[in-house]
């Protein structure tokens, strides 16, 4: 009996520590976050990376809309400059124009993320036109008959 | 080599951090104190992160004259290997100046053309990176064969797969023969190429110039026309290449990418039908119709500056590659010389090879007369746009905005020219010459035996123009298959090439045309 009580009271000892250690991490990471949030002066709420360029530009328009509002007064008056989802609003300008601006070298070099087929998968010919580029580069050929 | 295993691999380790490092620390901060970057750098740029895989990194030459036994590095002066280009797979070669200034060996040979068979049986593109101060003098006739070796590979991949050179630095006497073989030559920073020196043409004629001028990316892409593409910085004509080849299949047998359009295929420009001018001698410049028609930011012009009365490039339509030649009015009125003719024949054999359908928008009132011209052999070179567009097999449409005068017109994509849809602008004017010269051809001595000869004159000319300057008589005789208005132009296009997609054209069984040269 006193085995079971012994066991019973190790069980308890073993599972607190743990939970408790847990716990304590929880709290660790909880704070942490919490003076994260307050070194980026706010909240930031994320915009997923593969967000479409419509998003992206009504993002980039708000930042602009933040930008061309009474921003300079507000500024004159000792204010905080204009802020776009918890980021100051010239910042997220500036992270859009370069996300637009990579956007348009990826579209211009094909990137495989603009491409509509994997080059050289053949997946879109029809055997039409393979069967026919066959032709065409082997005219050089002697026909066999 | 006895040892254990880990003794192997620290050998195998040491000889890669030497290949690595080229001809040695000091040399890269020479190379870059020119401001170039090293034959690694540039693959870094060029390629795909973590998709270069390297061959022959510690092949090294076995010649011992001239005092190359104490200079022997691992890699022997070029880089070779297969990577990837925004996930697309291609053979390159980098040329390592920091290694007995790049020079070309009979190990650097036997690397590329290795590179170069591989990429040809897999289909895939190749595109060489040179900075070479030429052939290595101390391997003597070696270096000479080992040339050879690389010009034949050039030639029996050239129309298989996309072949694209930059020039990154030196490029003299026989090297230069690899890139003119490839299919574009792109030149970048301070590059520069001749067949000979400097020096040597001092010696020889008593003529000074520098390097630059003789053989700098403005001569080539100006006035030789060898460069196709120019770019001020390495950084640049590195990402000019990844830009070319989105335009471009993977070989021959291949369609050249085609991007989800963010442009919709029916827009319509209004702008476009307010672009010709109400005088007819007026200029325009083609770009501004060609920008507006195709896809938004598609344009790649190709030779911009060689022979600019003519518009080649490369553009997209609905997400297609199309290849582009043009007339450009706002230069020489748009007409033909022996530069233009060998600038759109190159081009439209070179879209034909990769599967690029081919758009021509014609302004052009004739080939350029003049005694230099015929002196020069503008018949042969004029001869060559006719023998390309009847040659090519790919989808071809043409659209004549304004002037489509006599020889020019027929050369021009007619559909005489196996030309699948023809075009017309309202503005169009489809005749066999100008109003003026035809009255005095035709009507000599009725001009001649007028009471007002003047007056006679302008009433034959105005009788001419409206019988001719018109798309409508080249339309009743089905040789335009429809006149549109300049703004329906990219969806009609769009339309057009979506039917012909699967155009399939067989020329007669033969080795090869002898285009004229």
């Amino acid at each position: 009996m006193s085995d079971l009580a012994w066991g019973l009271q190790m069980t308890v000892l073993g599972m607190g520590l743990v939970f408790g250690l847990l716990a304590l991490l929880w709290g660790l990471l909880t704070l942490v976050q919490r003076l994260d949030r307050s070194a980026d002066g706010g909240p930031v709420t994320d915009t997923d990376a593969s967000a479409s360029t419509a998003d992206v530009e009504a993002l980039a328009a708000d930042a602009v809309a933040a930008l061309a509002g009474p921003a300079p007064a507000s500024q004159v008056a000792g204010e905080a400059p204009p802020r776009v989802q918890g980021m100051d609003a010239e910042l997220v300008a500036a992270i859009l124009v370069a996300t637009l601006r990579h956007r348009a070298i990826l579209r211009r070099e094909a990137a495989p993320a603009t491409r509509r087929y994997w080059p050289g998968s053949m997946l879109v010919v029809s055997r039409w036109v393979g069967a026919g580029r066959s032709r065409q580069n082997s005219s050089w050929q002697r026909r066999s008959r | 080599m006895a040892g254990n295993t880990f003794d192997h691999l620290q050998v195998l380790r040491d000889m890669r951090s030497k290949a690595v490092l080229g001809g040695g620390v000091k040399r890269i901060e020479q190379q870059h104190a020119r401001g170039k970057l090293t034959a690694r750098e540039r693959l870094a740029l060029l390629l795909d992160a973590g998709s270069f895989q390297e061959f022959g990194a510690l092949a090294t030459h076995q010649v011992n004259s001239f005092g190359l036994d104490k200079q022997r590095y691992p890699g022997d002066g070029v880089i070779t290997g297969f990577g990837k280009v925004n996930g697309r797979r291609v053979a390159v070669y980098a040329q390592d100046f920091t290694v007995l200034g790049g020079s070309f060996s009979e190990v650097q040979a036997q690397k590329i053309s290795r590179i170069q068979d591989l990429a040809i049986e897999s289909g895939i593109p190749f595109i060489g990176l040179n900075d070479s101060g030429g052939a290595r003098i101390q391997e003597g006739v070696r270096s000479l064969a080992a040339y050879g070796e690389v010009f034949v590979r050039n030639v029996m991949a050239s129309g298989v797969i996309p072949q694209i050179s930059l020039i990154l630095g030196p490029c003299a006497g026989g090297a230069v023969y690899s890139p003119a073989l490839t299919d574009f030559v792109i030149m970048a920073g301070d590059s520069y190429m001749f067949l000979t020196g400097p020096d040597v043409i001092q010696a020889v004629t008593g003529e000074q110039v520098t390097a630059q001028d003789l053989g700098g990316a403005d001569v080539h892409t100006g006035r030789s026309g060898v460069a196709h593409l120019a770019a001020d910085t390495e950084v640049a004509g590195l990402a000019l290449a990844k830009l070319l080849l989105s335009y471009l299949p993977q070989n021959n047998n291949e369609d050249p990418p085609q991007i989800t359009p963010d442009d919709p295929p029916n827009r319509m420009d209004e702008a476009l039908n307010s672009l010709i001018p109400n005088n007819e001698s007026e200029p325009y410049d083609m770009r501004d119709a060609i920008v507006a028609i195709f896809d938004h930011d598609s344009f790649l012009e190709v030779q911009p500056h060689f022979a600019p009365n003519a518009v080649i490039g490369f553009a997209r339509l609905d997400g297609y590659s199309v290849g582009i030649v043009a007339n450009q009015p706002s230069c020489m009125a748009g007409a033909l010389n022996i530069d233009a003719s060998d600038k759109i024949s190159r081009f439209i054999r070179t879209c034909d090879a990769f599967n690029v359908p081919l758009v021509t928008f014609v302004d052009c009132p004739g080939y350029l007369p003049g005694v230099d011209q015929e002196y020069g052999g503008v018949i042969r070179h004029g001869a060559k746009i006719i023998f390309a567009y009847c040659e090519a097999t790919v989808p071809k449409i043409s659209i004549v905005t304004r002037k489509a005068m006599g020889g020019a017109y027929v050369a021009m994509g007619s559909k005489q020219m196996r030309t699948d849809l023809a075009f017309a602008w309202p503005t169009a004017q489809i005749a066999v010459m100008g109003a003026e010269p035809a009255v005095r051809v035709l009507y000599r001595d009725d001009v001649k035996n007028a009471a007002d000869p003047a007056a006679r004159e302008r009433e034959l000319v105005a009788a001419y123009r409206e019988e001719f300057f018109n798309p409508y008589r080249a339309a009743d005789l089905g040789q335009i298959d429809e006149v549109i208005e300049p703004r329906e132009t990219r969806p009609r296009l769009a339309r057009a090439l979506e039917i012909l997609r699967t155009k399939v054209q067989q020329n007669p069984p033969k080795k090869h045309g002898l285009s004229p040269t």
